[in-house]
């Protein structure tokens, strides 16, 4: 064992303990309510992971929430960076939860078509 | 797929043994049914450290804590939280101050004011998984030791950092090291004491447990730092799971290279053993334990040599604690300058504590020294539960001491403590509440270490069994004051001549304990009682043990039981002849006590001696037939209830006994403070009237002004009872406009002038039972808005939580915090200006004293300010007599025989203890009647005959089920307030019978061990010797 070798093991380790550390950038809410997964929120959670997994984001947590009372508008996922309004996006898919990660959580782009509502945080 | 939530289930040994390994299965089935296996992470982690609410669960990202939470519960945390987002709020923490749920484990203030170093893994992460270990931090620190430092380096940057062995002796740790690092010798050898032996200590299991290779880390650089090859953990058997974790830990660490042969590919070499041993405490002494490590029989021996210089098969030695070892990795990779910034001037970095005890959150704790014991059992320990008050805290177990209430700003370190004769120790906090009797504590600890003691030298050996036979005799009512000076003759003695630290230490808890609560032990000694109600021997029960008039409650109540009212009248007025006013408005610390608790809820006593004295007034009943006049005469200066128990009893005796009261009416401050809601005046007066009946003769508009003439007069002694009338003021303007009054005038104007008026808005300020009285009293006469200012927090309120309660059901607002400064108006006052207050240091009370806040100054618009923040005695009589009277107008007394200095003059109730209770009142008038009877020439027995148990003549089982304390009838907050009509109802006959038939009988004392009741301090630190 060397120092670097040692140091290769943290920093693969600490990928995998991110979510106890408390203190991401953007935290994702998947509306996880019956309305919500009935219209696929599932499968829009698991692109989340997979497509953070995939571009080895470390400082974004995916979390889920109950029922926000639009059905219709379901799956419903908010993006949350601190500093900055909220945004909520409406009618997502997996495919559009993959370009969420993409435009908005990388490039901060906000996905303007899918957009339902920006909220300022202060006003919550 | 990438893990969305990391759940954390704690397998600390708290939790573990409340069942978390079923929840953690339950939560692997209920993942799979859900199909959340992928995404949802189960890790397995040590002790989290608020053991209190095991087992606990903590969910990230968000940091939920879950407590308490059963395998029942885990479908509900699957299906609500994992899948739908929505936290299931009944598992979560409540604020202990406000009505809140807290969600997020930070927020908690168990969590808020603690600093996790040592434990800073412990309940985050996976003990058995070195990667995560790895992922935390971990092994960088001897990484960098071994390949960037010298061993020289190494010592002195531990040297540096003013770190101290946390084993209990505080001895620098980097002088330690340098010492062995020293030593010319191919072959040394590090040791780890992990023998954790004293009663409520749990921390170096904890992180053995939860952080196995933080141990481990910090052995490996000692090993570096003073060139050692090998290493040996001592720990004991135990603690199985420790040895288990520990075990793992090594196999990973040599897998991985950071033990065994050329570490980090340099030429340090090293590797660990674990040796178990059997558990003897004084194997935690370092000679002894090296003794055992090498198979020798566990016993110290002489120092010097140190271990330093020989130690383990003479080698030179490093032997460091558990906790010690822990912060070293921390020291090395964030540097000494870093560590020394934590904590006080002599005393570095964080410790551990191992909360228990009295105290609402019990568990492992981790703050930086200098944290005050106040901090420490509030603001992290959420106080003393079931609205017990603290009595002291016990640190450093057997070896020592207790520091009580008026120490709780005192900032933690090796040196405060030991001031104050107590030492950090180990890091165990017993935390004690007011049932708990110093004396048996001392007993519980001297016997421990007594029966841990390894025999070698005759001190130790011979001299705690002595110091054991003194206060068992002392707890059985067999002590002698000579006993005092011969217990701290042979503490000093062992501490002086002992061998080892087993020794020189074990006769701490008796000196603390003799040093802060010696008047505990006169009471063993002098009066035979136990005013805890702890020592069984000493007591008929501990209702009767608490009734400051030792009124004998299990045998009234289990005559009550039986429907025989007034065989049970009879046997209250042996010792307490004011039954009716007792009935309503006493303090019942007799229910504080009472051992239904265990079960539901206190007996109602109180509400059970209304039913009876009501009989007893209603069929006339006399009481006990008084003994044939004697002849002799003796005078009682005032009426209230001290006077009237000490002539009842007086008059008992066979005294001719004359009551002189200056007023127009008897009963004291029963009959002129006490509200009529509380205490109907008809009640009053028949209880006087059959005093009267029983000889007593009281003379009302006859003021005393001189003691001598009295006894010029033939009377043969006197009883001065003239209670504590005087109303204390405030400054709040001179000249004080109309509409501010005193409480004692207020309400003696409503029950005794009948003149009291009140505006529409009306201010109260005090905190106690006149405070509330006034208030209750304001809302009677028309008041429509009622605020009372107290400035301190509503939990400090003297006032009793039941009169609190009925005073808000009646719209009285209580605004604390607040400290009134001044009064608004001319002519009438108009308003009343306040400062808002905020909590400060503990005062000798141990109660936050109100400090300003920066809010500013309110003001109170009213009509009429009460001022009800205290009474005192005058002491005027007395010191006419000649009799010095001390600062409040306190006469100083005997406590046993209530005799002032000079010889015939007696005093009790308020005048000599300040404002207290009516039943305080009545004991110590009783107490002075035997006096005055003895001093008269006398026998001073008023009861000949000895106590017999009263059999019962129902099923006793079938009332020791869970059964609801009986609660009585009570006006509806809207008609209270209409009139003075009494507020609490009385049970009828048969619902009385039934509760009385909840009494458990603590005062029959056939079981085997002659011990049926109470409670023992060793048991509140979870330890029992029985």
């Amino acid at each position: 064992m060397k120092l670097e070798e040692l140091r290769k093991i943290r920093e693969r380790v600490q990928n995998d303990l991110r979510l106890r550390g408390g203190a991401a950038r953007v935290k994702i809410v998947v509306g996880m309510g019956t309305s919500g997964i009935a219209a696929g929120a599932r499968e829009v959670l698991s692109a989340f992971l997979d497509e953070i997994e995939k571009r080895k984001l470390t400082d974004v947590i995916v979390t889920q929430s109950g029922e926000k009372g639009l059905a219709s508008k379901e799956p419903i996922v908010e993006v949350i960076e601190r500093d900055h309004p909220k945004v909520v996006y409406g009618g997502m898919t997996a495919e559009k939860a993959r370009r969420v990660v993409v435009e908005h959580v990388i490039h901060g782009t906000v996905v303007e078509g899918d957009v339902l509502a920006i909220v300022d945080a202060e006003k919550e | 797929m990438a893990g969305r939530l990391d759940v954390l289930v704690c397998s600390g040994g708290a939790c573990m043994s409340s069942h978390s390994l079923e929840v953690k299965e339950e939560l692997v089935r209920q993942l799979e049914a859900h199909h959340l296996a992928d995404e949802v992470r189960i890790v397995e982690t040590g002790c989290m450290g608020p053991c209190q609410y095991g087992p606990l669960v903590l969910v990230y990202p968000e940091g939920v804590l879950y407590k308490n939470v059963a395998a029942a519960d885990v479908a509900e945390i699957v299906s609500e939280h994992f899948l739908k987002g929505r936290v299931v709020e009944r598992l979560l923490f409540r604020s202990e101050t406000a009505d809140r749920i807290i969600q997020e484990r930070r927020s908690i203030p168990f969590f808020e004011k603690q600093m996790k170093i040592v434990l800073a893994n412990c309940g985050a992460i996976n003990p058995e998984s070195i990667e995560e270990y790895i992922g935390a931090g971990g092994y960088e620190a001897l990484g960098k030791a071994v390949t960037t430092m010298t061993p020289e380096g190494v010592v002195a940057e531990m040297k540096a950092s003013g770190l101290r062995g946390r084993g209990g002796a505080g001895f620098p740790t980097g002088t330690k090291w340098d010492f062995v690092r020293r030593e010319k010798s191919p072959k040394k050898v590090v040791v780890c004491n992990a023998d954790e032996g004293d009663p409520g200590a749990f921390m170096d299991r904890a992180v053995l447990e939860g952080d196995p290779h933080t141990v481990i880390e910090g052995m490996a650089i000692a090993a570096y730092a003073v060139g050692a090859q090998h290493g040996y953990v001592y720990v004991r058997a135990e603690y199985p799971l420790a040895i288990k974790r520990l075990r793992s830990a090594l196999e990973a660490a040599r897998k991985l290279g950071f033990l065994g042969d050329r570490i980090f590919e340099t030429a340090f070499s090293f590797d660990i053993e674990i040796r178990v041993g059997a558990g003897a405490f004084v194997c935690g002494e370092e000679t002894a334990l090296i003794a055992s490590l090498e198979g020798r029989r566990g016993v110290p021996r002489i120092r010097p040599p140190y271990p330093s210089t020989s130690g383990m098969w003479q080698l030179p030695t490093l032997l460091n604690n558990v906790e010690t070892y822990a912060n070293v990795r921390h020291i090395v990779a964030r540097g000494s300058a870093w560590f020394a910034s934590i904590g006080t001037e002599q005393s570095k970095g964080t410790k551990v504590f191992a909360l228990s005890g009295n105290v609402r959150n019990t568990g492992l704790v981790e703050v930086p020294m200098g944290t005050t014991i106040g901090e420490l059992i509030y603001d992290i320990g959420g106080g003393v539960p079931n609205g017990k008050r603290l009595k002291a805290i016990q640190t450093g177990g057997p070896s020592g001491g207790c520091i009580p209430v008026p120490y709780l700003n005192t900032p933690i370190s090796y040196e405060t403590l030991k001031e104050l004769g107590a030492i950090v120790g180990s890091g165990g906090v017993i935390v004690l509440d007011e049932d708990t009797c110093m004396v048996n504590l001392a007993r519980y600890f001297v016997e421990f270490t007594a029966s841990e003691s390894c025999g070698q030298c005759v001190p130790c050996r011979s001299g705690l069994v002595r110091m054991l036979d003194i206060l068992d005799r002392i707890t059985r009512g067999e002590g002698a004051m000579d006993d005092l000076a011969l217990l701290e003759e042979l503490a000093n003695t062992i501490k002086r001549s002992s061998l080892c630290g087993l020794g020189q230490t074990a006769p701490n808890p008796v000196l603390s304990t003799l040093q802060y609560f010696r008047d505990e032990y006169e009471e063993h000694i002098r009066h035979k009682t136990c005013p805890a109600a702890v020592c069984a021997a000493l007591f008929v029960a501990p209702c009767e043990a608490s009734c400051p008039a030792h009124v004998d409650v299990p045998a009234y109540v289990a005559h009550l039981s039986n429907g025989d009212f007034a065989k049970a009248f009879d046997i209250h007025m042996k010792t307490n002849p004011l039954p009716g006013i007792c009935g309503r408005v006493c303090y019942a610390f007799c229910e504080t006590k009472c051992q239904r608790a265990q079960i539901e809820e206190p007996v109602a006593i109180r509400d059970l001696k209304r039913s009876m004295a009501d009989y007893a007034m209603e069929h006339k009943l006399a009481g006990p037939k008084p003994r044939a006049r004697n002849g002799q005469r003796v005078a009682v200066v005032g009426s209230g209830p001290a006077g009237l128990s000490c002539g009842y009893f007086l008059a008992q005796l066979g005294y001719e006994t004359v009551l002189f009261e200056a007023l127009p009416i008897a009963g004291g401050t029963m009959a002129t403070g006490i509200p009529t809601y509380r205490l109907p005046r008809d009640i009053l007066k028949a209880d006087i009237d059959r005093i009267v009946r029983a000889g007593v003769e009281i003379k009302l508009l006859s003021p005393v002004e001189d003691l001598d003439e009295l006894l010029a007069d033939g009377y043969g002694a006197v009883f001065v009872a003239t209670g504590a009338m005087k109303a204390q003021t405030l400054a709040l303007g001179d000249p004080l406009p109309r509409g501010v009054v005193t409480g004692v005038d207020f309400l003696k104007g409503i029950h005794v002038d009948g003149t009291s008026e009140v505006g529409a808005e009306v201010v109260v300020i005090g905190g106690g039972n006149s405070a509330i009285d006034s208030a209750r009293a304001a809302r009677r006469l028309g008041a429509k808005h009622v605020t009372i200012a107290y400035r301190r927090a509503k939990a400090d309120m003297p006032a009793s939580p039941e009169e609190i309660a009925e005073a808000i059901e009646e719209g009285v607002e209580i605004l604390d915090m607040t400290s009134p400064t001044g009064v608004v108006g001319g002519g009438r006052v108009e308003g009343l200006r306040c400062a808002r207050m905020a909590a400060g240091p503990f005062d000798a009370s141990g109660r936050r004293r109100p400090v300003e806040s920066d809010q500013a100054e309110i003001v109170l618009p009213t009509s009429m300010v009460i001022v009800a923040v205290g009474q005192e005695a005058t002491g005027e009589l007395l010191r006419g007599a000649g009799i010095e009277v001390a600062k409040g107008g306190l006469v100083p007394v005997d406590p046993v025989t209530m005799s002032t200095s000079r010889p015939g003059i007696f005093a009790g109730g308020d005048a000599t203890s300040g404002p207290a209770t009516v039943v305080e009142a009545i004991g110590a008038g009783r107490r002075a009647a035997i006096a005055i009877d003895r001093f008269l020439g006398g026998n001073g027995i008023l009861e000949p005959e000895e106590r017999v148990e009263v059999a019962t003549d129902y099923d006793e089982d079938a009332y020791t089920q869970e059964r609801a304390r009986a609660v009585p009838p009570m006006a509806a907050a809207g008609t209270r307030i209409r009139s003075f009509a009494e507020v609490r109802g009385r049970f009828a006959k048969e619902q009385a019978i039934e509760e009385a038939r909840r009494c458990l009988h603590c005062d029959r004392k056939q079981t085997e061990d002659g011990v049926c009741c109470g409670s023992s301090a060793g048991e509140a630190a979870g330890a029992t010797t029985r």
